[in-house]
This record gives C-alpha cells, structure tokens and sequence, in this order.
C-alpha cells in the first residue's frame, strides 16, 4: 500500500515537471505550464465561482446516481430472482447498456424540459445499466450449494435472501456501483455541456470557447480530483462490504 | 396404497421400530432431463430399502452416479422423491428438519463469514440467542480442534480444516443424525486418515446415527456398522454387510486386521459384480 503510494505520487510528480517544463519550452497557450494553471485555480476558488459550480455539479450527481443505484439493485435483483423479471427486461437493458448514452441527451430535454430533472435523467442514464447488469450476473452466479446449504438448516425464503444471496453476490454489485459511479461523473459533465450550460460542464465551455486554457485546465483538473475522490468513496464502502473478497470487476 | 401396508405394519413392528431411527422405504426417484427439443427421464434410483438404527454408523458406497448423493438429500429433505417414504422415528420426511444436518462435499462454507460465524449460522436460522450461538459455536469449534482459528476466514484454512468448521456447524444444532456426503472426498490422504479418526471419536462421544456417503471401500468399512453397496443407475441397494470390527478401532491395527483386508475385497468384488451385471 505505502509502495503503490510512492510510486503514485512520485509518478505525479514527474508528469507535473514534464508539463511545467513542455509549457515553459513551447510558450503556448495551448499547453500553459503548470505553475499557471496552479494560480488560475487559486483565482477561480478565491472568486467562488469554482464552488458554486461545483456544488451544483454535485447535487446533480448525486441524485442522479443515488437514483440509479436504488433502482438498479432493485431491478437487477429481481432480475436475478426471477427469470420471468429477467427475459421481460434484458432486451432493454442489453440494448441500452451498450448504446451511446448521448444520443438520448434530446430525449431527455423533450421529456424533462432544460431543467436540473434533465440533467439527473442523464446522470440515471448513463450509471443505471452497468449497475443492473453486474446486480444481475452476481445474483445469478450465487453458488448453489450455499442456497442448498442455508434450506438445510432450515432457512426460509427471506433467510436465503439476505444472509445467502445478497452478501454472495455484494461484490459483483459492488463492481457495478463502482463502474456506475465512473459513468455518473461522465453524465454530470455531459449533461452541463449539451444542455443548459450549468455548473462545472458550463466552466469547461465558457474557458474552452474563450481559450482562457490555463482556467480551462484548472477546471479539468478539478473534474479528474472529482471522479477520483468519488471512486475512493465507493472503494472504502467495498471494501467496508466485502472486505472478505479480493476486488472482482465485471463489464 | 403404500400408506395403507404402512399403517398396518405399524403397530406389529411397534417394538421393533423404537430403535429405528432412519426408515427408507421403495423409495425411487427420476429427473427430467430437457434438452432443446427431447425430454429424457433419467431414473436415479429405483426402490431403495434401507433402515438405520439409533447411534448407528452406516455407509453407502456405490459407483459414482449410483445416487447415493440424491438418496442423501432425499433423506435430508432437500430434494423431493417419487415413489417410496422415508420415515425418521416413525415420522414421514416433508423437507429439512432439525434433527437432521448435513456435512457437505465442498464444505459449503460462506466465505464472507469467519469460522465463528460460518458455525453460528446453523445457529441463527434456528433463531438462537446471540450470546448462547456464540457460546455454543466455541464450544464445538473446541471440539474439532480450530479453536485458534474462530476468527480465519474459509479461504485461509487447508481443505481439512475447512471440513472441520463443517462438521462444527452441523453438531452445533446437536441433531440425531448427521448426513455426510463424501465429507472428505476433497482432502488429502493423511489428513483423510486423522479426519476420519476424529469423527470415530466424536461419534462416540455425541451418540448420534451417521449416515456416510463415500466412494472409498477403505473408509466405509474403517467407520462403520454397515456398509451398503449400490448398484449403478438406477440406484438400488445390492447388498448390506455387516462390519465385524470391535471399537475404538485404532487405524494402523484395524487396517492390519484380516477381517478388514477380507471386508475390504470383498466389497471389491461386489461393487465389480454389480457394475458388470449393469453393462
């Protein structure tokens, strides 16, 4: 752990000297050193303008992807369950899953309107199925001599539920929480750049269009620290969940 | 009309049923086989007799695909039969009950859960208080012997002492009778050996009637009363034999012992008998 660390941090720090260095050499402003992009971020957070959109930026996540993981688990679980449930929505789900969240961007807008419902609708979008599906094959690959087991010793259906199904298909969920939590940043981000310009998906137009790009980098930045304290989040709650399981990634 | 023979052979037999504890009756059973386009029936087993006495030590050694795992859950109700009854002091077998407990093959161990815990659960569905689970789960994780490993989880334990905390689990219900299918099937040789030592041991302390699936001759007359030999399938019993070693049997002497050697063969030559007869 303190090794990977290291290696981490000592990996930054040489891709910030060849960037400072790149900048400094080429005196572009398409690639603006480091040093000034470290300052554009002082002055866009001193300012507030980064946390006001930011925040918003998080709200919509989170509702978004709080909405898909409720509604994810529960559906892949009943998927998993039932095999009526299953053949009634893999169609559905198989085809979305892989279809291009984006085309359904003006769906949304005639559904939901330019407003903040939209942009959690895309948020929904694009996290939901990589959840229901990993639900569904983690519920499905429960071993059958565990259920087998627990009828035995006498369980009932809701014992076989909760103490056998459920924790052996955690970590499969689990990997879909995480992959969904990637896809809902992409979401937040797209849904602030295709429909009202809104939050930090705004930041990035605004600075991109006006070639302010030691602003725009700084904003990107930012984006990245996002989805990766978002990721740490869901890791720690795996590993709270699953601890017992080496990490398993299903897609 | 098979209930009708039964409520009249009842109360004749009346004296002689009370040290029956397990009763298999005619029982057969068939699966379904579906394939994409034909339906097969596959006849697993087919009119088995069988009746096992209180504290006995029974094995059922058969080719493999002679049902003798089927019959297993059959009688621990797990899986349903088609002809025949399965009676448990006199009492008709409908599903798992808690007199009944099961060793499994694969050990079937959750692997999210400790030893402590994977004994306790036998425990928790039967709706046991949390202090007297824990207590009682120690008490039998002591008594194979993983007392310092309560706290393991499954996957850092040999495959022995995996089984172990499977044992543990189906003696902390304290049932009548303890179903073992092919219990050490999946362990090495000399922990083979001192694994079945224990049980001997265990059993002859918990006073409980085993019923032992195996496919190995050496281990089946090594534990038991009595052995019996299946025929392929569909499985029937061919022959019941009784084993003629005293107790405790000391594994290096026993083994020695003609009568075993003798017991031994001629199981051999049984099973050789019944596979030849089914081609």
């Amino acid at each position: 752990m303190n090794i990977r660390l290291g290696t981490n941090l000592i990996s930054i720090l040489i891709f910030a000297i060849l960037w400072e260095v790149a900048g400094r050499t080429l005196d572009s402003v398409l690639i603006p050193p480091l040093s000034k992009i470290g300052s554009a971020w002082l002055r866009l957070l001193a300012s507030g303008k980064l946390l006001d959109n930011l925040m918003m930026s998080l709200g919509t996540l989170a509702a978004g992807f709080f909405l898909a993981l409720i509604v994810g688990i529960l559906l892949g679980v009943l998927m998993g369950r039932f095999r009526e449930v299953e053949h009634f929505f893999d169609l559905y789900i198989n085809g979305l899953m892989s279809a291009p969240a984006t085309a359904f961007v003006p769906v949304l807008i005639l559904w939901f309107g330019l407003g903040v419902e939209s942009r959690i609708a895309v948020v929904f979008l694009f996290s939901f199925f990589v959840i229901v599906i990993n639900t569904l094959t983690g519920v499905k690959q429960v071993d059958r001599t565990f259920v087998e087991m627990a009828r035995s010793f006498g369980a009932r259906e809701i014992d076989v539920f909760f103490k056998i199904i459920l924790p052996a298909a955690m970590p499969a969920i689990m990997a879909g929480v995480r992959l969904g939590m990637g896809r809902a940043v992409k979401g937040m981000v797209t849904a602030e750049m295709l429909l009202t310009l809104t939050g930090i998906g705004a930041l990035v137009m605004q600075y991109g269009s006006a070639f302010a790009t030691d602003a725009l980098f700084a904003v990107i930045l930012t984006i990245l620290i996002i989805a990766m304290i978002t990721m740490k989040l869901v890791q720690l709650v795996d590993r709270r969940l699953t601890g017992w399981k080496a990490e398993i990634a299903i897609e | 009309m098979r209930a009708e023979v039964l409520s009249e052979a009842k109360p004749r037999d009346a004296e002689r049923s009370k040290d029956r504890m397990v009763e298999i009756q005619g029982v057969s059973k068939s699966f379904h086989k579906t394939a994409s386009n034909s339906s097969t029936e596959i006849q697993a087993l087919a009119n088995v007799n069988l009746s096992i006495r209180e504290n006995e030590f029974v094995s059922i050694i058969g080719p493999s695909g002679c049902g003798k795992t089927t019959l297993l859950k059959i009688i621990d109700g797990l899986l349903s039969h088609d002809g025949g009854e399965i009676l448990i002091k006199g009492r008709k077998v409908t599903g798992p009950g808690p007199e009944r407990a099961v060793v499994f093959q694969t050990f079937a161990l959750l692997p999210w859960r400790t030893v402590l815990a994977n004994v306790e659960f036998s425990l928790e569905l039967r709706h046991v208080p949390k202090e007297e689970r824990a207590k009682t789960a120690r008490e039998y994780i002591g008594r194979v012997g993983l007392a310092e490993f309560e706290n393991h989880y499954p996957h850092e334990l040999s495959g022995g002492m995996q089984q172990r905390a499977g044992l543990a689990r189906a003696l902390a219900v304290n049932p009548m009778i303890l179903l073992m299918d092919e219990p050490f099937g999946s362990v090495d040789a000399q922990t083979r050996q001192l694994l079945q030592e224990e049980l001997l041991n265990l059993w002859q302390r918990e006073q409980k009637t085993v019923i032992f699936v195996t496919h190995s001759m050496d281990e089946a007359v090594y534990l038991s009363d009595r052995v019996v030999v299946m025929t392929p399938r569909p499985g029937r019993v061919a022959e019941i034999l009784d084993v003629p070693l005293s107790r405790p049997r000391a594994a290096g002497d026993v083994r020695r012992d003609p009568r075993f050697v003798d017991l031994t063969n001629y199981i051999w030559d049984s099973l050789k008998k019944a596979m030849e007869n089914h081609h």
